[in-house]
């Protein structure tokens, strides 16, 4: 039994960040497997640079965009642009949900419109986009808005439609007027499916950002892309792919994640994974 | 406190599988004094349900009036608390805030509503809790929770849906003789829908049987509190009482 023993002496603690550890290396091994593949078939088959460049020039091309600032430029200005477009989209989209949850009226007369614009939501209006707000940060920042604003909509409706009846009762049994089931009820209770919604419309904003700025811009990751192409610096949209996706996992654990463990999980409403 | 009075009280709807009127409630007239604990007891689709989610407004009434203290009744109320047999606790909310609940929407400032809300807490037993949210708590807790975050709100009449309906069977007794002692303590006025006959005479002053939508019979019982289930298990009196409803309950 010495190794029940040994086991008794570690904390709580250390277990944890052992698990934690664990985990971390699991979402890296395949990562780094990848990388390694890289390193070792570009200099073995003697692959061209102009059609994939070696692990060592991405390097090269990462260290000089640090050193010369323009991938925070990049950075920054990509960043800002989802930021505000999201944020835009959020703001506008959960009072609308809501409003269709609540309103079967509103729902009927505004589901066909839904169903019609949000197969076009996202890169379908950059052209348009770019007439009515010019090349630069509006158009792109009302694509990234038109990406999250239906998913986050969609979802703010299905998770008031999924809110039982009970609790509504309770709370109106309770005292609770309009105004207080909708700020008690109603929202924290679309809460589950509002962060699914944002979750994917991110996703969306993301990509459609991305896509934005090859076309309607001077500055940000998907120029960095674009223009790199034109030089055939395949090193530069390696890398910049790298931090495309790199972002995208930042975003995600730091930002979603917490967020659902701090308020869904901890309520019990949804299951960690 | 208030007197609760059924006149006439009646329920139709449309039923869209059937392709027919239904009635659930035919002619049910009723008194709830103040600090009454009555059970209502039927088999299933005797129309119980239907008169509490009346009595709570969840549902319109087609026929009659609910009079609380002379005045007809409409929509949910604060002055009629609910005890559901889901819970229907908010996820989103800890113990006491949901315990506070009430409190808070009748404008009561939040150190005054956590007051309320842990005095109601230690009432169940459940002190320890308060900062818990509900999904870590088991059932019986839960249920205890719902109990008292319905009378932290001081409602004239307590209404309850088979509370005790979805937790196991020992957790069961000890909330039947919690829910009796709660009950002498504060005197609310309750009305108790359940299918189970010896929780009904085990809880209540009356018990009202109902069939097919109506009211079959009303008993009185008469037996001494405090009531716990290892000295009534042995009481002839509560024997041939419980024995006596049900036998209405099985032939209703």
């Amino acid at each position: 039994m010495q190794v029940t023993g040994s086991l008794k002496v570690r904390s709580p603690r250390l277990m944890r960040g052992i698990d934690s550890l664990a985990e971390a290396a699991t979402f890296v091994a395949p990562l780094l497997l990848l990388v390694a593949v890289w390193a070792i078939v570009v200099p073995l088959f003697q692959i061209n640079p102009r059609i994939f460049p070696s692990l060592g020039a991405v390097g090269g091309a990462a260290i000089d965009s640090i050193r010369d600032g323009s991938l925070f430029a990049h950075i920054g200005a990509s960043l800002l642009r989802v930021g505000l477009g999201t944020l835009i989209g959020i703001a506008t989209a959960v009072p609308l949900g809501i409003a269709m949850g609540v309103s079967p009226t509103v729902a009927a007369f505004l589901t066909p419109l839904f169903r019609f614009f949000s197969v076009l939501a996202g890169i379908a209006w950059i052209p348009i986009a770019t007439l009515w707000f010019g090349y630069g940060f509006g158009a792109i920042v009302f694509v990234i808005f038109n990406a999250v604003f239906f998913v986050v909509a969609y979802n703010t409706l299905l998770g008031v439609r999924m809110i039982p009846q009970t609790l509504r009762n309770a709370a109106a049994s309770l005292g609770a007027g309009r105004r207080a089931l909708l700020t008690e009820v109603l929202l924290p209770g679309a809460l589950p499916n509002i962060v699914t919604g944002i979750r994917t419309g991110l996703g969306f904003a993301w990509r459609g950002l991305i896509a934005a700025e090859m076309i309607a811009t001077n500055v940000g990751l998907g120029y960095m892309l674009f223009v790199a192409r034109d030089f055939y610096r395949t090193e530069v949209i390696v890398f910049g792919m790298i931090v495309i996706g790199v972002l995208w996992l930042l975003i995600d654990r730091l930002l979603l994640v917490p967020l659902e463990r701090a308020t869904i999980e901890r309520w019990g409403m949804v299951r960690r994974t | 406190m208030k007197t609760l009075s059924l006149r006439n009280l009646g329920k139709t709807y449309f039923d869209p599988y059937a392709g027919a009127h239904v009635t659930a409630v035919h002619d049910v007239s009723l008194d709830v004094e103040p600090g009454e604990f009555v059970s209502v007891v039927g088999p299933s689709g005797c129309g119980k349900t239907t008169i509490l989610n009346m009595i709570a407004g969840f549902i319109p009434h087609s026929n009659g009036e609910i009079l609380l203290d002379g005045k007809p009744v409409h929509g949910p109320g604060p002055e009629r608390g609910v005890v559901f047999q889901s819970f229907a606790l908010f996820p989103w909310k800890t113990v006491l805030d949901n315990v506070g609940f009430g409190p808070k929407m009748r404008g009561v400032p939040k150190a005054e509503r956590d007051r309320i809300a842990r005095e109601y807490l230690a009432l169940a037993g459940l002190s320890h809790a308060a900062n818990r949210y509900p999904a870590e708590l088991s059932g019986g807790m839960q249920q205890r929770v719902g109990v008292v975050r319905a009378l932290a709100n001081n409602p004239d009449v307590l209404l309850m849906d088979e509370p005790f309906a979805s937790v196991d069977a020992q957790t069961r007794m000890t909330l039947q003789e919690e829910l009796t002692r709660i009950w002498q303590e504060r005197k609310p006025t309750v009305i108790f829908i359940t299918h189970d006959v010896p929780e009904a005479v085990f809880l209540a002053n009356r018990v009202v049987v109902l069939s097919k939508g109506r009211v079959l019979e009303q008993i009185d019982v008469d037996l001494p509190r405090p009531r716990v289930w290892d000295e009534l298990v042995k009481d002839d009196k509560f024997k041939q009482l419980s024995a006596r409803v049900l036998q209405m309950v099985r032939t209703a």
